[in-house]
């Protein structure tokens, strides 16, 4: 298996994950779930060329980008539940009554 | 190799499919369990790099948690979603071009710096220990940090969503065990006949 | 080092196939007859009241936050144990460093009343 299988199938999921977040504009749950895929692909990236390179930093790297991945969900998805507490919706367009 | 190759191909196949079916599904359970196959498919896809702890953690923090809290947010939230769904081909063309011109770049770039001899070597060390030799010794300020970040999204959360509920009864077993007889009966004489 | 995954490979694969087969099989041999009275919505002979979707209270949703951060908090234990005889004292201090930040934020949640379930 060479490197660039893994990095052609990283370049896959990025995109689907860029994609997403255009389909779905108005989701917000969607969208979070597109950013966990453009994680995943970066994630298997670095695997990819910690495995290439033969020292185990980029595993390293995943694991605390898994860390902040966690953690953003969470707060994100937490700022969500809040949102929809006050205004019943999740659209994104709706998400503008601090414009002026 | 022959065999890896095939279980690359397979996996790979189901991450991609599954990616799609995230991005696709109208139903935004199916999302969801979408996603929880395509972290699966890349755990496997992470065994046979050789990273067999990340593997492992991909299965219990992400599918186990992650994947678990975006279900609870989709099941929490009585949203209609076919009205979210309702204006998204408005996007479509955008989406297709951005999409195109994203795959077409990251094509070109494989194209000039072409890794096709570039064998991933495989080795027999232990993949646990050598991230935890190298952890707690090099990345020891980013894993200090990481537990600051841990902190944040901890009270981050709870202070965002938690709510006091006023108007509930709670036990408190402190009072209730601190509670003497003194307190709590009283004993009067009363003359016979001239209670109340 | 791939060879000893072979056995959860032949797991994954018998339990596709069970899992898919019992399936595919009912599908494809079942007998199928649906008819209006069927396929309708059922509820104790009224017509359905209320939505289907019910809404799960935030209080699970506390409950799942608090779970992932220690779920990560034990994924960066599991390397220090099996590293710890290497690293000797210094990673013992760093680690318990790590655990009193994150022993903060549960004496917050605890503070704060959302470990109770009222």
């Amino acid at each position: 298996m060479s490197l660039n299988h893994y990095l052609v199938l990283g370049a896959i999921l990025f995109t689907i994950g860029i994609f997403g977040i255009f389909l779905n504009r108005r989701n917000v749950i969607i969208i979070m779930m597109s950013i966990e895929l453009i994680l995943l692909a970066v994630n298997i990236n670095f695997v990819a060329f910690s495995r290439f390179m033969g020292n185990v930093d980029g595993q390293i790297i995943t694991f605390f980008v898994m860390t902040v991945a966690a953690a953003e969900a969470a707060i994100g998805l937490a700022i969500l539940v809040a949102f929809f507490r006050n205004r019943a919706t999740i659209d994104v367009e709706e998400i503008d009554s601090m414009k002026g | 190799m022959m065999v890896a190759d095939v279980i690359f191909y397979l996996f790979a196949t189901v991450t991609v499919l599954s990616a799609l079916g995230v991005v696709g599904a109208r139903n935004p359970v199916h999302s969801v369990l979408f996603l929880v196959l395509a972290f699966f498919s890349t755990a496997g896809l992470f065994v046979l790099m050789g990273a067999e702890f990340l593997a492992a953690i991909l299965v219990m923090v992400y599918m186990g948690a992650v994947a678990i809290l975006f279900l609870f947010v989709v099941m929490m939230l009585d949203v209609d979603f076919s009205m979210l769904r309702r204006e998204s081909v408005r996007y479509l063309p955008m989406g297709f071009v951005v999409g195109a011109v994203m795959l077409a770049e990251l094509g070109l770039m494989m194209a000039h710096h072409p890794g096709e001899g570039l064998h991933l070597g495989l080795d027999n060390t232990d993949n646990t220990l050598a991230i935890g030799q190298a952890l707690y010794t090099r990345f020891l300020y980013p894993f200090e940090v990481a537990s600051l970040i841990l902190l944040v999204a901890l009270i981050g959360a709870v202070a965002l969503t938690h709510r006091e509920r006023k108007r509930v009864h709670r036990q408190d077993i402190s009072t209730q065990l601190a509670r003497t007889k003194e307190d709590a009966v009283e004993l009067r004489k009363v003359a016979s006949g001239e209670g109340a | 080092m791939l060879e000893h995954y072979f056995p959860i490979l032949v797991l994954l694969g018998a339990a596709l196939a069970i899992g898919g087969g019992a399936m595919g099989f009912s599908y494809l041999v079942g007998p199928k007859r649906p008819y209006h009275e069927k396929l309708d919505q059922y509820e104790c002979g009224f017509a359905p009241l209320g939505r289907i979707r019910m809404r799960f209270d935030v209080r699970f949703y506390l409950i799942a936050i608090i779970f992932i951060v220690f779920d990560i908090e034990a994924a960066f234990l599991f390397p220090w144990a099996v590293a710890f005889e290497s690293i000797g004292l210094i990673g013992f201090i760093e680690m318990m460093l790590f655990l009193s930040v994150l022993l903060v934020g549960y004496a917050y949640v605890w503070k704060k009343g959302a470990l109770e379930w009222e």
